[in-house]
């Protein structure tokens, strides 16, 4: 089937549950320093540990081959500090400001913009250099010239040891949460289309169904020659090249450039979000303050930036890098994380307790 | 519940995440005990969040009302227990 309709098809379910969820990594990594609320870290955690299951499964049944990516400790480290310094910026990650701006959010759409064209910059133009030598001077390969996981590290199955891990941790977890009985207030539980269409969903819900879709874009993805799950650099990335050089035929050297899997992923996850937003009557055309644009622009571009020279933002490192148990995504992830505190303190933190 | 007069409003409509959360927690800490602050907010994450934040901080949410499109206005009891 046309890759670029599967992965709309990907993607619209991913912009759904992304709404629904209000799943954002920059909130949920945020909100634990800024205001001590758990609730997207759980969603974050549900979600991976699903993967870390299904793609254990998947590959141990040969429906996909792994494909974790490369440890480039330098681009790894600085991509994704820069990475988490915007997206605190820009009011979200790749992720998110995807969702918002099919929820209608100006400051979205404008970090989308700088997202795109920050990515671009970095994989083909002006700053390709920077991005170059960092990757390539700190690129470590295994002895076996593998991308480091710590499977291969341990000498152990990684596909195994994902099992292990993934298990392992939802026991302590479950064990956790039993000891100190969290005060939850109970959720109201309204019809189950309510529920679905009407209503936040809750973080377990938004977790599992967000992981159930990682699982089913890693095979449709590979069928369409992209052998890895859910993306969203490379798709903003890819539309603007579509939009800009857009090529139906190899002539001359010159590479064929058309919309992909991953431009068609993100298509769909702007319009599914729109649809979750229109029904839940929660879409509406909205626009922060001129300077708030402004700042929502610049921090796009240190995404763009951030995430092309890490290789991957924070659905490529953190939703589909980590539970594949890659170094380099593990090291990138907790670089986002970091970068991502820090300029909450400056923006938010320090403020709030002048 | 009898309708309540907020001391003070806020509106945080347009907003883009976190603002209308810090902008609460911070109004939030310099209003004095018993006093009623509304928020008007059309940022869905921040609608399901606030209330879980002012509660946490040891406030009274007193009401979330749903507006008209994406917007609510939620109302906080200043209790300040923290």
């Amino acid at each position: 089937m046309n890759a670029v309709l599967t992965g709309l098809f990907v993607g619209l379910l991913f912009g759904f549950a992304l709404q629904r969820g209000r799943f954002c990594m920059n909130s949920a990594f945020r909100d634990i320093v800024l205001v001590g609320d758990y609730t997207l870290l759980k969603a974050v955690g549900v979600a991976i540990l699903v993967e870390m299951i299904g793609f254990s499964l998947m590959a141990m049944t040969n429906i996909i081959n792994l494909n974790p990516k490369p440890l480039m400790w330098g681009a790894n480290i600085v991509g994704g500090f820069i990475f988490g310094l915007g997206m605190v910026l820009a009011g979200g990650c790749a992720s998110g400001i995807t969702y918002r701006t099919g929820e209608g959010m100006v400051g979205a759409m404008v970090a989308v913009l700088g997202f795109g064209l920050g990515g671009l910059m970095t994989s083909t133009g002006l700053l390709k250099p920077i991005s170059d030598y960092l990757q390539t001077t700190t690129k470590v390969m295994n002895s076996a010239g593998k991308a480091l996981t710590l499977g291969n590290i341990f000498g152990v199955d990684n596909k195994i040891l994902m099992l292990v891990i993934s298990i392992l941790a939802i026991i302590v977890w479950v064990v956790l949460a039993a000891r100190n009985k969290s005060t939850e207030a109970p959720e109201k539980s309204p019809s189950l289309g309510e529920a679905i269409f009407k209503h936040g969903w809750g973080w377990k819900a938004t977790g599992i169904v967000i992981g159930l879709i990682g699982m089913l874009a890693f095979p449709v993805s590979a069928a369409a020659g992209r052998n890895y799950p859910l993306g969203i650099t490379n798709g903003w990335i890819n539309i603007w090249q579509t939009l800009i050089s857009w090529k139906n035929v190899t002539d001359s050297g010159v590479k064929v450039v058309t919309l992909n899997w991953e431009g068609g992923e993100i298509i769909g996850i702007v319009l599914g979000a729109m649809i979750a937003a229109l029904i839940a009557g929660e879409f509406a055309i909205r626009a922060p303050e001129p300077k708030i644009i402004l700042q929502s622009f610049l921090g796009g571009l240190l995404m763009g930036f951030g995430a092309t020279v890490s290789t991957g933002c924070n659905i490529g490192h953190i939703l589909s890098g980590v539970p594949q148990l890659s170094i380099g995504s593990i090291l990138g992830g907790i670089s986002i994380i970091l970068g991502c505190w820090t300029m909450a303190y400056f923006l938010f933190i320090r403020p709030m307790n002048a | 519940m009898a309708d309540v007069t907020p001391t003070k409003t806020i509106d945080e409509r347009g907003k883009i995440c976190p603002y209308p959360d810090v902008d609460t927690m911070t109004t939030l800490k310099k209003m004095k005990k018993g006093e009623i602050l509304e928020v008007l907010v059309d940022y869905p994450l921040s609608v399901e969040r606030i209330p879980r934040s002012a509660q946490k901080a040891g406030h009274k949410v007193l009401k979330v009302q749903p507006l008209d499109g994406p917007n609510h206005s939620i109302l906080i009891e200043v209790l300040g227990l923290k």
